[in-house]
């Protein structure tokens, strides 16, 4: 009786093993798919498109998994054949760097301006002149002494 | 105007400038959806093997030295009706010159491909893709049909998407027979 429990408690976690594992893969191929592109209809990912290539994709992707890729590796698959368009964030890097930093860049030059005018304001408003008197002034003076 | 505002002044418009250009050719120039650029361009086709509709065992390899059309098809594509007699009537002029015609079935059932070849009478190299679309996807196909024009050193010159016109194939084939 106790080997017949244990026999099928067994195969229970042999099952739920089984179902819990191929739970997770499907979880990382809609990972995966989500961040590639539907090449037939651009405006979705291939995890939300039932397109046949989206369709053919996903079952590459569990394919490419089984065979032990990792994301990294599936999504440069992909990119060597369709080109870098395919995925959904492109690179860090060229002008795609560029238009990623741009707008950070554009922020801390505005910010970097703008505090350069109100320093630059704060000063005027002391009101301290440290230009040379002119020859006018110089003259007012000596003027302004004499009568004192 | 000072000299540092003079500086910054043009600096500005130089920047207002150069973003609207840049918005510009975003969206009227560089954006065409229906070019999408193929990675496969001046690359060496990717080899594949299939079995065409009537058992014959084929493969890209056997086919070095001669110009290859690879053509992607599916018998429920609109398209693919408009370019199909235009396909077996290149085929028929210069199939004995050397050229190969390949049309790739993809993600259809045989039956229906069988029926499209019935219905067009398609006589060149015809086979269908895996279930899993392998050769379609090696060619980052993006729809049905598509064409890519494989030259006599093995190397993808071009890559039509849509129906692929007498004219291309003409031309394509002229500087490789």
């Amino acid at each position: 009786m106790n080997t017949r429990k244990l026999v099928l408690f067994l195969i229970g976690i042999g099952f739920s093993g089984l179902l819990f594992g191929s739970e997770d893969m499907e979880n990382r191929v809609r990972e995966i798919a989500h961040k590639l592109r539907c090449p037939t209809c651009q405006a979705m990912s291939v995890k939300e498109s039932d397109a046949g290539l989206s369709l053919n994709m996903k079952q590459r992707i569990r394919e490419l998994l089984e065979e032990g890729k990792s994301e990294d590796e599936i999504l440069q698959f992909f990119e060597e054949r369709y080109g870098e368009w395919i995925l959904r964030s492109p690179k860090k890097e060229g002008i795609s760097l560029l238009l990623w930093t741009l707008p950070g860049l554009i922020i801390l030059v505005t910010i970097l301006i703008l505090i350069k005018y109100l320093w630059k304001k704060s000063r005027d408003t002391v009101g301290i002149d440290t230009s040379p008197l002119s020859k006018a002034e110089l003259r007012q003076i000596e003027n302004d002494l004499k009568q004192l | 105007m000072t000299m540092n505002r003079k500086l910054y002044f043009l600096l500005g418009i130089s920047f207002t400038v150069g973003l609207v250009i840049v918005l510009i050719y975003g969206l009227f120039y560089s954006s065409r959806p229906g070019e999408i650029p193929s990675a496969q361009l001046q690359k060496t086709a990717k080899s594949f093997q299939a079995t065409t509709f009537d058992g014959q065992a084929i493969s890209l390899e056997q086919f070095r030295g001669q110009p290859v059309i690879l053509n992607f098809w599916a018998s429920w594509c609109v398209s693919c009706r408009q370019e199909a007699h235009i396909i077996e009537a290149a085929w028929q002029q210069y199939g004995d010159e050397g050229a190969v015609f390949i049309g790739i079935a993809i993600n259809d059932t045989r039956e229906a491909s069988l029926g499209f070849i019935r219905r067009y009478g398609k006589t060149y190299l015809l086979a269908p893709d895996d279930k899993t679309g392998t050769i379609s996807l090696d060619y980052g196909v993006t729809a049905v049909p598509e064409t890519f024009l494989i030259d006599k050193t093995g190397v993808i010159t071009e890559k039509v998407l849509g129906a692929i016109s007498r004219k291309t194939i003409d031309s394509f084939l002229s500087g490789q027979l």
